[in-house]
């Protein structure tokens, strides 16, 4: 069994609420900080864990964190992401609605490291049920004193706020969360100016995702360099996996940053396999965005290696052969499972979640969902698969903000490894109406080339 | 539309939320709330009302309600279906939730039975990937939908309505 530093204790009965919480040794953490460190001295912590952004990006947080300005007589603040919309993903929600107080308790020692006296949880309006298990908790640590004007006597003072969104994807992307928290239009701001310097009502701003967060209380309460100790390489500490899709258990697992991939699905702790009896056809191991891989290449990198559930394997081959750990929104398909579909309909959602401001990513994303769709339902022509590529090129890194890359790289790599299961929809149009291509060779061991 | 003693106290609770002079940024939740308590939906006369309670220019708050998908601008059935259709949900069956609505209500994604009952709408990723295929329902989500599940849906919908 893997370590859980999350959610060990997300199944305790009651602890959701604050007495049990803190019966089972809740807000240690804070009493640590508050009582015997700096806000250096936290920041220092966080990076000796090498923890990175649980969000999708994968940023040093010790690093992000010091990069915020503090400009005398300027307030700060720290702003929570848990817009948690990238499709394949609902670990932050998992983590809220079960263990709110470990959010809050992160919260509390981030906001100190950060001199942050005023800090936001941004959470999208559809997890309304979630928003008021925090608003309850937050109520709970107000009501304990771990919240309010000189928290323990430490002379610092902090609330914490819920914020609701109401239905956009792009809301995730950070500026945009500030615009949005701003009571405006979730459109990006162009960067620079960073939110480190100028983010929430043009203060300097830090805005980390939820686990991130909730990460910080075990980095505390062990030390970073244990925290480091967990893993291989850069990718250290453990991380919550949300698992979907035709697997047997979909769900949120915790794991150690060191198992592989073929374990995390096929093992018991884990997925349980692939359900039915079927077999794996491909995968989305990091949120919708980041490039699908055909079952050989997810197992084994080109090398021949095992692929790990680590940043650096995930990743390992670049976009040619490889993908992303990403937000860790584990997306699996069995050999039923149509990719020319599937396509279509991230196309579908980047299309609907464009905030409209860039040409590329407003038109682009429209483009490709309607010749996905044309394919799809076999009246697409060869030529629509190049113009598919086309398109793609013309809108990753054409855009302010992220959303025009997470709505090429899907298509990008689904042409890049299944370029033959949308060729045949195209030359057998009438049997791709009734049936789809199934496994074919995408499981098939790759040869691999002598170094 | 004018708001009661008490509404108005919550919508002050809202703009305490944030800096003096910050109180746009109530604008998201109060048409939370407002939607709420004007059957569903936002009429350009709540919107206007929205503007005058946060002291904003009415194009503001237009500008905000259109943008986010949660806002519903024209008049919604007493239960709204919303159905995720995202890749996840798609992998677990939505298309086949998605059609025995239509099969059992005669409505479409967009579309609101006659007798103003039930309104279908299609919702991209919710966030419950794992628990597909599922939906939205009022403030809560529904998931590993079952064509017996919507059955009780319908009928849960139609016994709040009598």
């Amino acid at each position: 069994m893997g370590r859980k530093l999350l959610l060990d204790k997300a199944h305790i009965e009651g602890i959701r609420h604050y007495d049990v919480y803190r019966r089972e040794g809740g807000y240690r953490s804070v009493e640590k900080v508050l009582k015997g460190m700096t806000p250096e001295a936290v920041v220092e912590e966080v990076k000796k864990s090498g923890l990175r952004g649980r969000g999708g990006a994968g940023f040093p947080t010790g690093m992000k964190w010091s990069f915020l300005a503090k400009p005398e007589g300027m307030p700060r603040y720290l702003v929570v992401n848990a817009d948690e919309s990238e499709p394949g993903t609902f670990k932050d929600r998992f983590l809220m609605e079960f263990i709110p107080h470990l959010l809050i308790e992160g919260m509390i020692c981030a906001s100190f490291a950060l001199g942050s006296n005023r800090s936001y949880i941004y959470i999208r309006g559809e997890y309304w049920w979630v928003k008021e298990i925090l608003e309850q908790a937050v109520q709970e640590a107000r009501n304990a004193g771990w919240l309010g004007k000189n928290i323990l006597g430490s002379g610092f003072d902090c609330d914490i706020f819920v914020q609701p969104g109401a239905g956009a994807y792009i809301c995730g992307e950070e500026t945009a969360l500030i615009e949005s928290l701003e009571g405006k239009r979730g459109n990006p701001r162009i960067k620079p100016p960073f939110p480190a310097v100028k983010g929430l009502w043009g203060c300097p701003t830090v805005v980390n995702n939820v686990e991130t967060i909730a990460a910080v209380v075990p980095i505390i309460n062990d030390g970073g360099e244990e925290y480091a100790k967990i893993g291989i390489g850069k990718s250290t500490g453990t991380k919550l996996i949300s698992a979907c899709g035709n697997i047997n258990k979909p769900g949120v697992y915790e794991i150690e940053m060191n198992i592989s991939v073929e374990e995390f699905i096929y093992s018991d702790e884990y997925c349980g396999g692939i359900a039915n009896g079927k077999r794996l056809k491909a995968c989305i191991p990091g949120g919708s965005s980041v490039p699908i891989l055909p079952a050989n290449l997810l197992l084994k990198t080109a090398k021949g290696e095992t692929r790990m559930m680590t940043y650096e394997s995930l990743s390992d081959g670049g976009f040619a052969t490889g993908t992303m750990m990403g937000s860790g929104g584990f997306i699996v398909m069995d050999e039923d499972q149509c990719v020319v579909k599937h396509t279509y309909t991230l196309a579908r959602f980047y299309r609907h979640e464009s905030c409209g401001q860039c040409s590329p990513c407003r038109e682009g994303t429209g483009w490709m969902e309607k010749i996905l769709l044309k394919i799809e339902q076999g009246k697409g022509t060869m030529s629509d698969i190049d113009l598919l590529w086309d398109i793609q090129r013309k809108i990753e890194g054409n855009t302010i903000c992220p959303l025009g890359d997470a709505a090429a790289w899907p298509v990008a790599a689904a042409i890049r490894h299944f370029r033959d299961e949308f060729e045949w929809h195209i030359t057998n149009p009438s049997d791709a109406l009734v049936r789809n291509y199934g496994l074919a060779n995408y499981a098939k061991p790759l040869e691999v080339m002598p170094a | 539309m004018k708001f009661s003693e008490d509404k108005l106290k919550v919508v002050g609770e809202m703009i305490s939320h944030y800096p003096e002079g910050k109180q746009k940024s109530a604008l998201i939740p109060l048409l939370h709330f407002i939607q709420k308590h004007n059957d569903n939906w936002l009429s350009p006369e709540a919107l206007d009302y929205a503007a005058e309670l946060l002291n904003i220019t009415p194009i503001e708050v237009y500008e905000v309600a259109t943008f986010y998908s949660m806002y519903n601008l024209k008049p919604v059935g007493k239960t709204v279906f919303e159905v995720c259709q995202t890749g996840p949900c798609m992998l677990r069956g939505s298309d086949d939730i998605i059609a025995y609505i239509y099969e059992k209500l005669g409505i479409k994604p967009g579309e609101t039975t006659t007798d103003g009952l039930f309104t279908l709408k299609v919702a991209e990723c919710l966030g419950a990937c794992g628990y597909a295929p599922m939906m939205q329902l009022g403030p809560d989500y529904r998931e590993h939908l079952t064509k017996e599940k919507i059955d009780a849906l319908i009928a849960e919908g139609r016994a709040k309505a009598n």
